[in-house]
Order: structure tokens, then sequence, then C-alpha cells
């Protein structure tokens, strides 16, 4: 449980160890990398508290979500249209569900704890 | 052995999320240089300053040099015949020394109680005759430019030069000669010309102006229609 919390802060560490900057134009499309890559993260929490977690689906879905983001954003800026709203839309949507389930099944998790420590 | 993959990504993502931060924490940098420092900056941009204009100059000459060459070269001469040829055939306007005759009710006429209808195309094409006799180069009937292929014609009653109708009256005919002394000729004609005088038929008068130095005549606007001109085809081996 606490080695994916460990890689993320590793990774945090190591980015800002290494002072990498990205230009500004391409900026936006890491941003939406990142939503994207986030929005993937909460979903494979939220497999995993459910238990139908599934390895390929979850990496799969990792590189191919940040790819269709970044797409869209790349084909938004050459048609004049803010296509990468579209997936900030989808993603945030997304993001905010994950977590609300997440949070449900935690809660839920913690009440059943406490009803076994009155009952004993 | 499951978590591995998770705990990648995750680095991954920590990864992503610190560059993302960074690109967009861009620090202030603040100027600490001292006077001297600026003074040597401000040298060193003087100094490209100095280095494109001498760029600018360079490729200015180029320009000119390229454009003498050009004035020089044989599309130069082409260009200038087919202004020649244009001129010749009324595409362009023109300002040159001439007459302006104006074409005007007479009144004195009109008394009686004939109302004036309009000038008929017999007598404009007699007019111009006797303009071109007496060495007319460029001329225009009402702000129509006359050309070789132009008609002066009587449709529904009303003139018309090349389908235009002229319905104002007073109107302007303006010629333009080659020279002062031939527009003076041409006025002195135009006093004492046997068209203008026919012009009394119809309930007009002409009136002739002194020979101004500037008469500008507008160009032909319709399309010039050639319909049975065709260019010879040159044989094989010669012309």
């Amino acid at each position: 449980m606490w080695l994916p919390f460990m890689g993320l802060v590793i990774g945090i560490f190591l980015g800002l160890l290494t002072e990498i900057r990205i230009p500004e134009e391409y900026s936006n499309y890491l941003s939406i990398a990142v939503l994207a890559a986030l929005d993937t993260l909460f979903g494979g929490i939220r497999a995993q508290l459910q238990n139908i977690y599934d390895e390929k689906v979850f990496v799969s879905g990792f590189f191919f979500n940040i790819i269709l983001a970044a797409s869209l954003a790349f084909l938004g800026v050459h048609l004049g249209v803010d296509l990468y709203l579209a997936a900030v839309f989808a993603f945030g949507v997304r993001l905010f569900q994950n977590i609300a389930v997440i949070r449900r099944l935690l809660l839920t998790k913690w009440s059943n704890k406490q009803e076994k420590i009155e009952k004993n | 052995m499951k978590n591995w993959s998770f705990t990648i990504i995750a680095l991954v993502i920590g990864f992503m999320i610190a560059i993302q931060f960074q690109t967009v924490q861009e620090p202030v940098i603040r100027d600490t240089r001292d006077e001297w420092q600026l003074r040597e900056d401000l040298l060193k941009e003087k100094e490209l300053q100095s280095k494109l204009i001498k760029e600018i100059q360079s490729n200015e000459e180029k320009i000119a040099m390229y454009e003498t060459e050009r004035a020089q070269g044989k599309e130069q001469v082409l260009r200038e015949t087919l202004e020649e040829l244009k001129m010749e055939a009324g595409l362009t306007p023109i300002t040159g020394p001439g007459i302006i005759l104006t074409v005007e009710p007479d009144f004195a006429e009109i008394v009686l109680g004939q109302p004036v209808v309009s000038v008929s195309p017999e007598l404009l094409q007699r007019l111009l005759n006797e303009l071109n006799k007496y060495e007319a180069k460029y001329i225009s009937i009402d702000g129509n430019r006359i050309i070789n292929t132009t008609t002066i014609r009587d449709i529904n009653n009303e003139t018309t030069i090349d389908g235009q109708p002229i319905t104002e009256i007073p109107f302007e005919v303006k010629v333009i000669t080659e020279n002062m002394t031939k527009a003076g000729k041409l006025h002195n004609r135009m006093q004492v010309s046997k068209s203008v005088e026919e012009f009394f038929i119809d309930n007009l008068r002409v009136k002739v102006s002194n020979p101004i130095q500037e008469v500008t005549i507008p160009a032909y606007e319709n399309k010039i229609q050639v319909r049975f001109m065709e260019p010879i085809k040159a044989d094989k081996g010669g012309s």
C-alpha cells in the first residue's frame, strides 16, 4: 500500500532535483498529460479498493490516456479549436467521480471496522 | 508483484508533476547589474544594432542592383511595349493638352416649345469624324472613351455609346491632341466647323473651350472583343 505512495514522493523529489524545464509552448501538453496520469492513478486506486484491479488495463490506460490527451491538445492547437478543454473536462469529471467512489469505499471500510470493534 | 507497475507509474506521475510545477513556477530573475555592467550591455546591444543596420544596407544595395538589372532586361522592353499598346488601344486613362466641347441645350430654341429629346447618333458620328480629321488623338464622349470599335447607335430612342446611354444634356466631349499648338488649331477649326453648326438642328449648342493644358480622358471600361482576328501561327522552320 505504501509502495506507490513512496514512488510518487520519490518521483516528485527526482523531478525537483533534475531542474528540467519544458519550453512554454509544450507546457500545455504536459499539463494535460499530468491530468490524464492523475486520472489513471485515481482510477487504479479505486479499482484496487473495489478488488477489480487489472494490471494490463491500468498500464495500458495510463499510456493511452496520456497520448490521447496530448494528441487532442495538439490537434486543437492546429485546428484553432481549444480541444484540450474537452480533455480537461473529461478527465476532471472522472477525477471527481473516482475520488468520490474512493471516499465512499474508505468510509464504509472505516465504519465496518468501528462496528466490529463495538461488537467485540 | 502487482504493486510494482503501480509504483513505477506513480513515480512517473510524480516526475511529471514536479516538472510541470517547475515550468509554471518560473523564478523571477532579479536585475542586479550595476551601472557599469548596464553600460557594457548597452554597448553590446548598440554594436548589434549597427551590425544589423549594415546588413540592411547591404541588402538594400542588392535590391537596387537587381532592380537596375531588371530594368535593363528584355522583360522591361516587352513590358514597355505592352504598356504602349495598351495606351494605343485605349485601355489606360490619358492626360494631355486638348479642348473640351460642351454640348448643351439652346435655350433660345426651347422657348419656342420644342422639347430637347436627345442628341442623335448621326450628329455625334459626324462630330467624331471631323475631330479625327483635325488630328484629335484621344476622344471621350460623356465619360466614355472612344476607341476603334466603339459603336454609337440609337437604341430605343436613346443614343448610346458602347451600350451606355447619353441621358444627361449638357455633356462634355473631351479631346486630346498631340501638343498645345495642335490643340489651338483644333480649337480654331471647331469654331467654324460645319458639324458643330448642325447641332442646331437638334436644338443643341456646342461650346468650344479654349485649349487646355491638361485634359484627362478615362480608360475604356468594357472588354475589347476580338471576334474575327486570329494570331498567325508560324510555319515550321520559318516565320
